[in-house]
C-alpha cells in the first residue's frame, strides 16, 4: 500500500517528517519498506503552450517551436514529433534541472538557438502522467494545465509516499481511512473524517426494477449497488489524478477514477457496469462449466464451476472481485451506471485469481479480507464524489444482504495481559490503549473488560490478539527481559545427534571438507547414481535440473567436484552428510523414508611440499580416511569385491569394494569407472557412500580403554613373495591366527611389484609384534612361532620367503 | 751428594715438564689431542708418572718435598687441562650450533585438516548456546504434510498468509516444508502432557525462490518453550542471551510487532549492528539494527493442536535463518556462495 503524506494530512495534523513517521509506524507493527519522494529531482520545469511548429532549416529530424511559458515566448528546438500546436508541455528553461543533476543551458542546434528543452515523462522520472500521445515523446499535459506554472505544483510532486509492507493480518491498512486511524493511534491524534464515513444505511430510494440475487451466500454475504444516471465521462480533477498517481494507479476518467479513489479511501473494491448493457437480474453465482467471459483486458477466460462470477440473464458479466467483463465496460458513451459494492469470500477470490493468473487491486483486497459492513458507506462516498465532480446523478439503490457477521467482542483481563507479557500495566494504561484505538469497551470488576471490535479490524478475534494490540501500542520496549521460572532442564544431544556430529568432526579432522548441496537434483543423474525410479518428482520445480528429490548424495558430490575442477580446483577431499528420500510407494500417499547418508569424493593429490612427497588421493587414501572413521566409531569395516551389477558400470571393478560392518551392508567405495570421470569433467575420483543408521547401530559409543602389558615386545619382519591375486588381508589374517595369543598385531609395511620379483607375483612385508601379558618372551619361542607361520603360509599361499 | 744432585736433576726435569706441558696445552685444538697429552703426562707411561717412579731414589727427607712439588705441578696441570677442556668443549658446541643452523623461513609441515561447512558450523554453534540453556534438539521430516506445515500452525487452506511462503509441492497434501515450525506441533504431540517442552529444531527448509538473498533450500533453527507461566519477557531474556553469545557481549536487542499465524503476540527481533555497534553503517542500512529472527507467544490454537490446554500453559517460539546469521557473522554478501561449495571458499571456515 502506497500512502501519500499529502492525502494523510487531510485526516491528521502530522508534524513528523515522512522518515520519522515511517519509523513510528514500523516500530508500531506497520512496516514501512521505503519512503519515496515523488519529485525525482527536477527543478524549474515550467508548463508552456506550443504556439507554432516549423521545420528546422538545417535538419530534417528537428523542429523549431515557439512556446509560451506565460512570462515570455521561447524558441525551442526539439526532435520529437508527437506535438501539435496548442499542446501544453513541460519546458525546461535555462537553469532548469533534470533528474541526475542535468542542468539545461541555451544551445545552438545546427544554426538555431534553442532557449530550453521540451521534456518527456521519462526524462522527468514520471509515470502515469499526460495524454496517450505522450508515449515515446514529449509529455503532453491535460488542457487544465496552467501555462507559466511550475510542473511540480501541477502534478502535486511536493509530496512523499510511504510504502507499507503489510502483513496479511492487517488488510484494513489497504485503506487511507484505516491508515489514518492507525497513524492516529500511534501518534495519539484523533483523525478527522467527513460525514459520509458515518453512513451505514442507504440514503437513496430503492430501485425496484433492478433485481439482485446472491445464489451462493457462503461466498458472498452482501451485494449493494448504486444506480447512477446522466453520466458524463471526462477526466477527473487534478487533485484526484494526483492522489491516484501517488498511490500508483493510472488515472483514466472520472468514473474509473472514482471507483479507484473510493477503494483507496475505504478499502472497499468497487466496480462500475454500464447499466444499459445489463440484461435482467444481476446474480452472484458460481460459473457453470464451459462458460466463458472476455475480461476488461480483452482476454477470453475459460471459467469453471469453482469460480464466483457476476452474471445477468445472458451469462457471466464479471469475475467477482477480480475483474469486470468487456461487454459491460463503461465507455465514453455510457449514460447510466450500476456501481457494485459487495462482499466476496477471500478464499474463493484467491483461488480464482491464482487459477487464471490474474491479480488486481480488487482481488488482492478481497483475498485478505474486506470489511463487509462497508459496502453502503463506500457507496455514500461514491455518490458524494459523483455530485462533486458532476460526473453523474445517484438515483437509487438496491442490494441483497444475506447476513452480516456480528461485531466481535473480546473479553480482556488485565491479569492475563500482565501474565502473558511479563509486565505490570495498570488499568489506566490499558484503558488508554482502548481509547487510542478508538474502541468501545466496558470495564468490569477485577480489571476485566469487554472490548467491542469495530468491523474494519477483522484480525482481532481472541484475547491474545488484544494483548498484542496493548503491547504494541504501549511499545514492545516496555516489556522487560526475564528468564523462565520453571524447573531447570539439562540440554544435551541425543546419542544419535552426538554420533552424527562425531562423524562430521572425524571426517574434517581426517582432511575432508564438508559440502552442502540441494536436496533436489536432476532426474537423469539420480537415476544413474541413486535408486532408479525411486526419486520423488516435485510438482513445481524451480528448474528442471532440480526436479526430483535425491535418492543418493553422489550426484551432488560429482557436480560439486566438476564445478571445482572446472575452476582448476583439482585436488578435492569432499564429503556430505545429508538426507535422501526413499518413497514407500509412488506417487506418494504417505511421507517417504528420510535416510541419512554419508558420502564423499576424493580426487587429485596432496599439495606439493618441500619436506614430504605428495600423496595421491586414491583408493587407499580414501580407505585410510574411512579407517579413521572406523576408529572413531569403534567398529571394523570389511571390504569385499563389489558384487552389485549396477555399481559395476559406475565404479572400476578392480578398484571398488562393498563395505560391511557387523555383517550388515554399510555402503561402498571405489574409483569411478574409466571414461565416466571424463564425462563429468573429473580426473579419476574415488567415491564412497555409507548408510548412517547402519554405522550408528554398529558403533561402539562407550569407549572401554585397553591396558597394555608392561613386558617388552619382540618385533619380527616377514617378507613374502606371493601370487599377485592373493589378497594381502587373507595372508595377514592367517598369520594372526597362526601366531596365537602371543602375536599381538600384524601390519603390512611394504608392498612391492617388479624386478627382482617375478612377473605375476608381489612382495608383501609384514611386521609381527609378539608380546605376553605375563612374562618376558624368550627368543626361542618367537623363532619357533615365526618358522611355523612361515612354513604354513608357504604351503597355503604358495608364498616364498624373501630374506 | 749424589742424592742431592738427583734432587736437583729431578727438580729441573719437573720444571721442564711443567713448562713444556703448559705451553703444549695452550697449542692444542681438539679434545683428542688434549686426551693424548693427559696420557703422555699422567698415564702409566707418562712423563710425570716416570718422574714419580724416580723419587724412590731420593733421600727420605727429600721425598716428601719432591712429592709435594710433583703434586703441585700435577694440580696446576690438571687445572689448566680442565680449563682448556672446557674451552674446547665450548668451541665445539659453538661450531655445532653454527653448523646445525637451518633456514627458519621455510614453511612448516601442516597436517591435512578439512573444514566444516559454514552453515553446519553455525548450526552447531547455535545448538551449543541453546543446549547450555537447557534446550534439547528436536528433528522432523523435510518432506512434510500440508497439515503440519500449515494447518496445525493456524494456516488453513486458502489463507492469504500462505502467500508469504512460496511452496514446493510433491502432491496436493505433501510438500517440502517451508519452515521448521512444523517440528513445534510434532514435538508437542510427542511430549504431551509433559512439561516443559523446551526444544530447538534446526533443519533444512525449502521455498520457491532463487536470487542473491534467497536460496530454494536454506536452513532454519526453530525454538519452542512451553510451560506453565511462560511470559513474553522470558522470550526477550532468552533471545538477548542468545544474541550476546552469538554476536558479542555488548549486543542489545529490540522487538518489533510483527505477524506470524502461529504466534500471538508476534515480534520481529533486531540485534544492534555488530559492525558499527548501533551508530549506523552500510550493513545495517544506517538504522543501527539488524533483523535476525521472528518470534512470538505460541498461538492458543497451536497449543491446542499440539495437545496442550492454552488455559494452563503458555509458550514462546522463535525461528531464525541460519544463512542470514552465517552471512552476518562472516560478512558473506551473496547467499548462493553458501551452496556453490567452491573449495577455496569452504577452506576459510
Ligand atoms: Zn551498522
Amino acid at each position: 500500500m502506497r500512502v501519500s503524506i499529502e492525502w494523510l494530512r487531510q485526516y491528521l495534523k502530522i508534524e513528523q517528517t515522512p522518515e520519522e513517521l515511517a519509523e513510528i509506524l514500523t516500530r508500531g507493527g506497520i512496516e514501512v519498506g521505503g519512503v519515496e519522494d515523488l519529485n525525482k529531482g527536477f527543478k524549474n520545469i515550467i508548463i508552456g503552450e506550443i504556439k507554432s511548429i516549423k521545420p528546422h532549416p538545417n535538419a530534417q529530424k528537428l523542429q523549431v517551436c515557439d512556446v509560451n511559458i506565460g512570462s515570455e515566448e521561447l524558441t525551442i528546438v526539439t526532435g520529437a514529433d508527437n506535438i501539435l500546436v496548442g499542446d501544453k508541455v513541460p519546458v525546461a528553461v535555462p537553469g532548469a534541472k533534470l533528474p541526475g543533476d542535468k542542468v539545461i543551458e541555451p544551445t545552438d542546434l545546427r544554426g538555431v538557438k534553442s532557449q530550453g528543452m521540451l521534456c518527456s515523462d521519462k526524462e522527468l522520472g514520471l509515470e502515469f502522467v499526460g495524454l496517450d500521445r505522450s508515449k515515446g515523446g514529449i509529455l503532453i499535459l491535460l488542457p487544465d494545465a496552467e501555462v507559466g506554472s511550475k510542473l511540480e505544483d501541477y502534478l502535486g510532486l511536493d509530496n512523499s509516499v510511504l510504502e507499507l509492507e503489510l502483513y496479511p493480518n492487517r488488510p484494513d491498512c489497504m485503506s487511507m481511512v484505516n491508515v489514518a486511524r492507525e497513524v492516529g493511534t500511534l501518534l495519539g491524534l484523533k483523525p478527522k473524517f467527513a460525514d459520509w464515513l458515518e453512513v451505514n444505511t442507504p440514503l437513496w430510494p430503492t430501485d425496484v426494477k433492478q433485481k439482485i440475487e446472491i445464489e451462493n451466500p457462503e461466498l458472498s454475504w452482501r451485494y449493494s449497488a448504486l444506480l447512477v444516471e446522466d453520466v458524463v465521462i471526462r477526466p477527473s480533477p487534478r487533485w484526484m489524478r494526483n492522489r491516484l498517481r501517488a498511490a500508483g494507479i493510472r488515472p483514466i476518467n472520472n468514473i474509473v477514477d472514482i471507483t479507484n479513489y473510493c477503494m483507496l479511501e475505504t478499502g472497499q473494491p468497487l466496480h462500475a457496469f454500464d447499466r444499459d448493457r445489463l440484461k435482467g437480474t444481476v446474480r452472484v453465482r458460481l460459473a457453470r462449466e464451459g462458460e466463458k467471459l472476455v475480461t476488461l483486458d480483452g482476454v477470453e477466460r475459460q471459467l469453471d464451476n469453482s469460480m464466483l462470477v457476476i452474471a445477468d440473464d445472458s451469462g457471466p458479466i464479471a469475475l467477482a472481485g477480480v475483474m469486470g467483463g468487456l461487454d459491460t465496460e463503461v465507455t465514453a458513451s455510457t449514460k447510466r451506471i450500476l456501481f457494485e459494492s459487495a462482499h466476496f469470500a477471500g478464499a474463493n477470490i484467491r483461488r480464482t485469481s491464482r487459477k487464471l493468473g490474474m491479480r488486481s487491486e480488487s482481488s488482492s483486497r478481497f483475498e485478505k479480507g474486506v470489511d463487509p459492513h462497508g459496502t453502503v458507506t463506500t457507496l455514500a462516498r461514491v455518490a458524494e464524489l459523483l455530485l462533486e465532480l458532476e460526473a453523474g446523478v445517484p438515483m437509487s439503490f438496491t442490494e441483497h444482504c444475506v447476513c452480516l457477521p456480528p461485531q466481535a467482542e473480546i473479553e480482556v483481563s488485565l491479569k492475563r495481559v500482565n501474565a502473558l507479557l511479563g509486565v505490570e500495566y495498570s488499568e489506566q494504561e490499558v484503558e488508554q490503549v482502548f481509547e487510542a484505538l478508538n474502541f468501545d469497551y466496558e470495564s468490569k470488576p477485577n480489571g476485566k473488560y469487554t472490548v467491542h471490535i469495530p468491523s474494519y479490524r477483522q484480525d482481532l478475534k481472541i484475547e491474545e490478539d488484544m494483548i498484542e494490540e496493548i503491547a504494541r501500542i504501549i511499545g514492545y520496549d516496555r516489556i522487560p527481559t526475564t528468564l523462565p521460572q520453571g524447573i531447570q532442564t539439562q540440554g544435551r544431544r541425543t546419542p544419535e545427534q552426538e554420533f552424527r556430529r562425531k562423524v562430521r568432526h572425524t571426517l574434517t579432522e581426517a582432511g575432508m571438507n564438508e559440502i552442502l548441496t540441494y536436496s533436489f537434483t536432476k532426474k537423469d543423474s539420480d537415476d544413474i547414481w541413486g535408486r532408479r525410479d525411486m526419486n520423488i518428482p516435485i510438482l513445481n520445480p524451480l528448474r528442471e535440473e532440480l526436479g526430483v528429490m535425491r535418492t543418493s548424495l553422489l550426484p551432488g558430490l560429482l557436480e560439486t567436484a566438476a564445478r571445482n575442477t572446472a575452476r582448476r580446483n583439482l585436488d578435492l577431499l569432499l564429503f556430505e552428510i545429508g538426507n535422501v528420500y526413499w518413497p514407500h510407494k509412488l506417487p506418494l500417499t504417505t511421507l517417504p523414508q528420510e535416510k541419512t547418508l554419508i558420502a564423499g569424493l576424493v580426487q587429485g593429490q596432496s599439495q606439493r611440499h618441500w619436506l614430504v612427497p605428495q600423496i595421491k588421493f586414491d583408493f587407499y587414501f580414501l580407505k585410510g580416511i574411512l579407517s579413521q572413521l572406523e576408529m572413531a566409531c569403534g567398529v571394523e569395516f570389511t571390504y569385499t569385491r563389489l558384487n552389485n551389477s549396477r555399481y559395476q558400470e559406475l565404479l572400476h571393478p578392480g578398484r571398488s569394494a562393498e563395505i560391511t560392518v557387523g555383517g550388515e551392508y554399510l555402503g561402498f567405495m571405489g574409483e569411478i569407472f574409466p571414461q565416466l570421470d571424463e564425462e563429468w569433467g573429473l580426473n579419476r575420483p574415488v567415491l564412497f557412500e555409507l548408510d548412517f543408521d547402519v554405522l550408528y547401530k554398529n558403533s561402539q559409543t562407550a569407549l572401554v580403554a585397553k591396558s597394555y602389558p608392561r613386558f617388552p615386545a619382540i618385533q619380527r619382519d616377514l617378507a613374502l613373495v606371493v601370487p599377485q591375486d592373493i589378497p594381502s588381508e587373507a595372508i595377514k589374517n592367517r598369520i594372526l591366527e597362526l601366531g596365537g595369543e602371543l602375536l599381538q598385531t600384524v601390519e603390512i609395511f611394504d608392498v612391492y611389484q617388479g624386478q627382482p620379483v617375478a612377473e605375476g607375483y608381489k612382495s608383501v612385508a609384514f611386521s609381527l609384534r609378539y608380546q605376553s601379558p605375563e612374562r618376558t618372551l624368550k627368543d626361542e619361542e618367537v623363532i619357533s612361532l615365526n618358522s611355523n607361520i612361515l612354513a604354513t603360509v608357504q604351503k597355503e599361499f604358495g608364498a616364498q620367503w624373501r630374506k | 751428594m749424589v742424592q742431592k744432585e738427583r734432587m736437583i736433576g729431578l727438580k729441573a726435569e719437573l720444571e721442564k715438564i711443567k713448562k713444556e706441558t703448559l705451553h703444549k696445552l695452550e697449542q692444542l685444538n681438539t679434545m683428542e689431542e688434549l686426551q693424548d697429552l693427559k696420557v703422555k703426562i699422567m698415564g702409566k707411561k707418562g712423563s710425570l708418572t716416570a718422574l714419580l717412579k724416580q723419587m724412590g731414589r731420593l733421600s727420605p727427607e727429600e721425598r716428601p718435598k719432591m712429592g709435594q712439588m710433583v703434586n703441585e705441578v700435577r694440580a696446576k696441570f690438571e687445572e689448566a687441562w680442565e680449563a682448556k677442556a672446557k674451552e674446547l668443549e665450548q668451541l665445539a658446541l659453538a661450531a655445532r650450533l653454527e653448523e646445525e643452523k637451518i633456514d627458519i623461513t621455510l614453511p612448516g609441515y601442516r597436517l591435512l585438516k578439512g573444514n566444516q561447512h559454514p552453515l553446519s558450523k553455525v548450526i552447531e554453534e547455535i545448538e551449543d548456546i541453546f543446549l547450555g540453556m537447557g534446550f534439547t534438539i528436536a528433528e522432523g521430516p523435510e518432506i512434510e504434510t500440508d497439515y503440519y506445515n500449515f494447518e496445525a500452525l493456524n494456516l488453513p487452506k486458502d489463507h492469504p498468509a500462505r502467500d508469504m511462503q512460496d511452496t514446493f509441492f510433491i502432491t496436493e497434501d505433501i510438500l517440502l516444508r517451508t519452515q521448521t515450525s512444523p517440528v513445534q506441533v510434532r514435538t508437542m504431540e510427542k511430549m504431551k502432557p509433559k512439561l516443559p517442552v523446551k526444544v530447538i529444531a534446526p533443519g533444512k527448509v525449502f521455498r520457491h525462490d532463487d536470487d542473491a538473498t534467497h536460496s530454494p533450500m536454506f536452513h532454519q533453527v526453530e525454538g519452542l518453550l512451553v510451560d506453565k507461566g511462560i511470559r513474553m519477557s522470558d522470550l526477550k531474556g532468552i533471545l538477548l542471551y542468545f544474541s550476546r553469545q552469538m554476536f558479542g557481549e555488548s549486543r542489545e536487542i529490540r522487538l518489533r510487532p510483527s505477524f506470524f499465524p502461529f504466534t500471538e503476540p508476534s515480534a520481529e527481533v533486531d540485534v544492534s549492528c555488530m559492525l558499527c555497534g548501533g551508530e549506523g553503517c552500510r550493513l545495517c542500512k544506517n538504522t543501527g539494527w539488524i533483523e535476525i529472527l521472528g518470534s512470538g507467544m505460541v498461538h492458543p490454537r497451536v497449543l491446542e493442536m499440539g495437545g496442550y490446554n492454552p488455559q494452563e500453559v503458555t509458550g514462546f517460539a522463535f525461528g531464525m535463518g541460519v544463512e542470514r546469521i552465517a552471512m552476518l557473522k562472516y560478512g558473506i554478501e551473496d547467499m548462493r556462495l553458501l551452496f556453490d561449495n567452491d573449495i577455496r571458499f569452504l577452506k576459510q571456515f
